[in-house]
């Protein structure tokens, strides 16, 4: 089945999990998310300075809320959104699986794949559930 | 670097507005000459007179000012179209105000005008996916914060509440406010709820409007025999957000970088501010600002809002016009509109708005991307 965003992640080896795609710079050697065409967001360089590195998925949760409205086109609420730190300073608004009941802030979350119905196409999309262990 | 203080003074002499409304088949052209019209006649002069001109606006189109000053009459002045989004506005009294300082111009107008266009951003063209469908929706990223907030620091959905209601019942006391209903924290709280805490009232409107705001140097208001009331701009300052560090958002930390940058190029402290209208798209973050612009210790806006530092006659009034809640949002004209009621309020001509013996005035707005803009005016006593 089709990946929803595959420029920003990849299904683990087990299919369990998805994995994230980050980007390690040559330059000045700090990793970015998400890997992009354009090179490297923290010191500008040139994009052939920046190699793939897949980041593991988990991330721990800092804050999270439930959206009751529709926001952008295709939302179909209620749809729960927080923030997680995906790898240390790196905080990034993410998507959870299911109701806000599940989750509690400071906990470790793991990417994991979710279909989803896109128009009349069915996909793998990336939310963040509960880490097991 | 050459501060205003420094430079050639520049100063307001006209103010004018159309009313921020809801979406409707009003033309753009009609709003526009109203504000420009408006702030001729407050300054005294003819359009003539005029040598420049800078149009802030999102949703029109390519032109969109030299379409309108057609209908004033082709003096051939100069004119440049500015867009930075929520901050267009705000832009373009910025680069009116530094020609006149520059002496480039003597006399030069500032428009916000806007109708509701297609929104479409940048980001949409950026071809970068994130991993939430809504990490570019502003309003997200605030009530987030706020949930952070109220784990944190207390911040309860009656202090949200409490913001909306004291702009929404500013507004109701403006003619050129969209919304004209006082709200109680009450109907606040029984609104829709849109994310988390946050309801639809603790939210701005989308809409339509303009403003309008002529400045000019000390030359031009001895030439002209201008008599309205000059306010001075002291200082002006804009800047681009930096990466995250720890929960604030970015744009936060660049609101409070901003507003160091206008105290210091006009001599001033938060003490020194009578009144403030600020960027509150949510009112979350009102609270923020007011802690990073030094109203309000950091962590205890919510007490400076609850104990009325902000209200009409506390401390420094935040948002007396009614803010982007109350007043409106309408992209182009909003930086402006907030310059009409800082004059307004220096000039001491704000009705039952208005903040006893105001002298110093500060402007802030918040542009996507973000970008954050701040200008001092003051009453020359």
């Amino acid at each position: 089945m089709e990946l929803e965003k595959p420029d920003l992640y990849r299904l683990s080896e087990d299919g369990r999990t998805l994995v994230l795609r980050g980007g390690r710079c040559a330059s000045c050697k700090e990793l970015s998310f998400p890997l992009t065409r354009y090179g490297c967001p923290k010191c500008g360089a040139e994009p052939d300075q920046v190699s793939e590195e897949m980041m593991d998925g988990r991330a721990q949760l800092l804050t999270f809320l439930t959206i009751h409205t529709k926001l952008i086109p295709g939302m179909t609420p209620p749809v729960v959104v927080g923030e997680a730190e995906i790898a240390p300073g790196m905080i990034e608004e993410i998507m959870l699986d299911g109701t806000e009941e599940r989750y509690s802030d400071g906990m470790m979350l793991q990417a994991v794949p979710v279909e989803i119905t896109k128009g009349e196409a069915t996909m793998i999309a990336c939310r963040f559930a509960p880490a097991e262990g | 670097m050459v501060t205003l203080k420094e430079a050639r003074p520049v100063y307001v002499i006209g103010v004018g507005m159309h009313k921020y409304q809801f979406v409707s088949d009003t033309l753009y052209i009609d709003m526009g000459l109203t504000a420009v019209r408006a702030a001729l006649k407050d300054a005294g002069i003819a359009f003539p007179e005029v040598e420049s001109a800078y149009i802030g606006c999102t949703g029109i189109g390519m032109a969109a000012g030299r379409i309108m000053f057609n209908h004033l009459g082709s003096t051939g002045l100069a004119c440049t179209q500015v867009e930075n989004a929520s901050a267009s506005g705000s832009s373009a009294f910025q680069m009116a105000v530094h020609e006149v300082a520059l002496g480039r111009r003597d006399v030069s107008i500032a428009v916000g005008v806007d109708k509701y266009g297609d929104q479409v951003r940048a980001v949409s063209k950026e071809a970068v996916n994130r991993l939430s469908d809504t990490a570019a929706i502003p309003l997200v990223k605030y009530a987030i914060m706020a949930e952070y907030l109220s784990k944190e620091k207390g911040l309860t959905g009656e202090d949200l509440a409490l913001v909306a209601s004291k702009n929404h019942t500013n507004a109701s006391k403006n003619p050129f406010a969209q919304f004209q209903k006082p709200r109680s924290v009450e109907q606040v709280l029984a609104a829709n709820t849109v994310a988390g805490t946050t309801t639809s009232l603790m939210c701005c409107p989308r809409g339509e409007g303009a403003a309008a705001a002529i400045v000019c140097s000390e030359e031009a208001i001895r030439r002209l025999g201008i008599t309205a009331e000059p306010i001075r701009v002291t200082a002006s300052a804009l800047q681009s957000e930096k990466p995250q560090q720890g929960r604030e958002i970015p744009s936060v930390t660049l609101a409070q970088e901003v507003t160091e940058m206008v105290y210091q190029e006009a001599g001033i402290t938060a003490a020194d501010l009578d009144c403030v209208e600020l960027h509150d798209a949510f009112a979350i973050e009102e609270i923020l600002y007011t802690e990073t612009f030094g109203l309000a210790p950091k962590g205890e806006g919510q007490h400076f809002l609850r104990a009325g530092g902000s209200a009409i006659g506390g401390q420094c009034c935040v948002n007396s016009s009614g803010g982007l809640i109350g007043q409106g949002h309408p992209l182009g004209p909003t930086g402006i509109g907030q310059i009409h009621e800082i004059v307004n309020q220096l000039r001491g001509r704000n009705g039952e708005r208005q903040q006893p013996d105001a002298k110093i005035g500060m402007a802030h707005m918040i542009g996507l991307g973000s970008i954050a803009i701040a200008h001092i005016l003051q009453k020359e006593v």
